[in-house]
């Protein structure tokens, strides 16, 4: 086999070598054919066939889910299950194969086209959306027609598995952090899109924006993934073989080396203490979290705890799973930031297709207008607060008008619980994320009327520069250090000081060890990151000394040309 | 004729409910109601603006689109059609179990 190389944006660094794992988006691949009359039986049987393999893929499913978590979700895959009886799978798709002679998946899209075009006429949006799943029941169908997936990839082997997709939704992260990939390769996204942040939290190499990836590399390929030089080998010879295994060792070992500080205590050369916290999205992080020993949790993701389901969430659920991890953490600070819906983040409570998410109804704005949804999540986090050190965080504030309104109704979220005599922390500290430029302008008034603030960098460096983080033709002109970016949390961490509120960032820029320098000389002493951040970060605070950074950071904060700012960063992290 | 209409009339139950649970008949209540009625023997049909469907196929109900606080008809005739109206009732009012 030939060897070649394919290149993308280098989104997480180290070497994974394994065999390759095609995941396509079968429904834009369905071409129509005709077939004979004397081939409509087994046509007709083809479908027959998938039709069972789906349902039994489904039950599978259904019994692995039912094993790990409540029964609640195993109902979703049971919709599924019932869809694929009905007769727009089950009855018309034969129909169509009989009456036009084409073959099985194109009779599948048709009806499906049909069944959505059905779907698009009803005004009630929650019910609209279920398109979605008979949608992803066509797909599953499809995929099985066209051969993909059959041939199954055990558990065991995804530790060796490289997963190439055109992109990996948030929704698909949350399933895909349980499979142990070695790495992931895309055709889509930029150095900070999802799959490059779910790919760094699981400490795996990655490759994003890689055209045509799933063209040029074919299923069960031997790969090598370089995720430092944004590189991918596929089918190479054993020489170049060698040489990788050889990198990937010593890259382990330099790992290994990192281990050894785990249990150090977080303080710059000069003694000055740096807190270190974790991003979490789930229960299931809290392991990785006690285990890098963070000092916290400084962002707990709750949209998570909404995705991937169709319903939301109750006070009940959210509160036990709030309780829970406030207990585990044993008194140390749990930042729960409230539901951050919208944009490239969906849920059941996203009912609007905005024209522009990512400036539209989301975050705290979605909250504020469907109060009762924003009440119900922070009665859940006041009851747990009794259990545990817990803030709370606010995604997207723009204006203090919006302020005023939370603040409105955490009272009014307090005042139900004293009446309903449930105990919890009245003096809850309240903070704000600081991603929208204007909020890191006018960062003293905030700073005033709250009681923490947290730097949300990703968004923050999205709405500075206009660039949606997304889309790869623009991801070259997304720089953290851009000067206005700079300028912008520097101005916040000051306005935190002159308020003496804490300020911390939990965007990627404080899981990035090249600017941890740069940010303790900016005067920032909170990060929050993922936990598999934390010790490369940690590891260049042992070597700072705060006070010789200070002057290092004021003198970069004056510059406007990236270039020259580039070379001042080397040189602070000489 | 007009008297077999008649006759259908008096041996079928009609029944009009109100959806009460906020997110309306959507997939999961859709489902609990298809396989709800597919234990009875009745025929079992739902009305909603000059649409009639089959009450024992989830995508039918589902795509009827009955949001909160719509009107619904429900239609049934068999030998179990007392007892089916019943669990189809306390079904609704409970809300399909998803709100208190």
């Amino acid at each position: 086999m030939q060897t070649f190389s394919v290149h993308g944006i280098a989104a997480s660094s180290g070497i994974a070598i394994g065999k390759v794992q095609l995941v396509s988006n079968a429904l834009q691949e369905v071409e129509h054919y005709k077939i004979k009359k004397s081939g409509l039986d087994s046509e007709i049987n083809r479908l027959s066939k998938a039709i069972l393999i789906v349902k039994n893929d489904l039950s599978n499913i259904k019994k692995d889910i039912k094993k790990k978590s409540s029964d609640d979700f195993s109902s979703f895959i049971d919709i599924h299950l019932m869809m694929l009886e009905d007769k727009n799978f089950s009855f018309y798709p034969q129909e169509i194969i009989k009456l036009e002679l084409c073959n099985a998946e194109w009779a599948i899209k048709t009806q499906l086209d049909l069944v959505i075009s059905k779907f698009d006429a009803i005004d009630d949006l929650y019910i609209k959306e279920r398109k979605l799943d008979v949608t992803q029941v066509a797909e599953r169908l499809i995929k099985i027609l066209l051969g993909h997936q059959n041939k199954k990839i055990s558990k065991k082997n995804y530790r060796s598995t490289i997963l190439v997709a055109h992109d990996i939704s948030p929704a698909d992260a949350l399933q895909f952090k349980h499979h142990n990939y070695a790495a992931f390769i895309t055709e889509h996204g930029g150095a900070n899109s999802h799959t490059a942040i779910l790919a760094r939290g699981l400490s795996i190499p990655s490759l994003v924006a890689v055209k045509n990836a799933r063209k040029l590399i074919n299923n069960n390929d031997l790969v090598i993934v370089d995720g430092d030089s944004g590189l991918a080998i596929v089918n190479p010879n054993d020489q170049i073989l060698k040489e990788y295994e050889y990198k990937q060792n010593l890259w382990e070992v330099q790992y290994k080396k990192l281990l050894k500080i785990k249990n150090v205590k977080s303080v710059t050369l000069n003694n000055q203490a740096i807190s270190l916290m974790a991003n979490i999205e789930d229960l299931d992080d809290i392991k990785t979290v006690l285990e890098s020993r963070a000092s916290g949790i400084g962002l707990f993701r709750t949209e998570f705890l909404f995705m991937n389901r169709e319903d939301l969430p109750d006070e009940e659920e959210q509160f036990n799973t709030y309780k829970s991890i406030a207990k585990s953490m044993k008194g140390k600070p749990v930042v729960i930031r409230t539901l951050d819906s919208g944009a490239d983040k969906t849920t059941a409570a996203d009912t609007i297709k905005a024209t522009n998410p990512a400036l539209g109804l989301r975050a705290i704005r979605l909250c504020l207008s469907h109060p009762h949804l924003f009440l119900t999540q922070l009665k859940a986090i006041l009851r747990a607060s009794a259990f545990g050190n817990i803030k709370i965080l606010i995604p997207m504030l723009s204006s203090l008008g919006e302020l005023k309104q939370v603040k409105m109704l955490i009272k009014r979220a307090k005042d139900s619980l004293i009446y309903e005599g449930i105990n919890f922390d009245a003096d809850i500290q309240v903070g704000g994320m600081i991603e929208i430029p204007a909020v890191a302008i006018n960062a003293e008034a905030f700073a005033k009327e709250l009681d923490f603030l947290s730097v949300g960098t990703n968004d923050l460096i999205q709405y500075t520069l206009a660039i949606d983080r997304t889309d790869d033709s623009v991801s070259h002109l997304y720089n953290s250090v851009h000067p206005a970016v700079l300028k912008l949390i520097s101005n916040t961490i000051n306005a935190g000081k002159k308020y003496k509120k804490n300020v911390a960032i939990c965007g990627e820029m404080a899981g990035d060890p090249r600017l941890t320098k740069l940010l303790i000389g900016m005067g920032l002493t909170n990060f929050s990151m993922h936990p598999a951040s934390i010790l490369p970060v940690k590891k260049k605070i042992l070597e700072s000394d705060s006070l010789k950074l200070k002057a290092l950071a004021s003198k970069l904060l004056k510059l406007n040309d990236s270039e020259k700012i580039e070379t001042l960063i080397q040189k602070i992290n000489q | 004729m007009d008297e077999i209409i008649l006759l259908i009339s008096i041996i079928m139950i009609k029944t009009q409910i109100t959806i009460s649970n906020t997110l309306g008949l959507h997939a999961r209540p859709s489902m609990k109601l298809a396989e709800l009625c597919s234990k009875f023997n009745a025929e079992i049909y739902i009305k909603k603006d000059g649409k009639k469907i089959n009450a024992k196929n989830m995508m039918d109900i589902l795509m009827l689109a009955s949001g909160y606080r719509s009107q619904i008809e429900i239609l049934v005739d068999g030998d179990d059609e007392k007892i089916a109206v019943k669990e189809i009732k306390s079904l609704f009012s409970d809300r399909f179990g998803e709100e208190s």
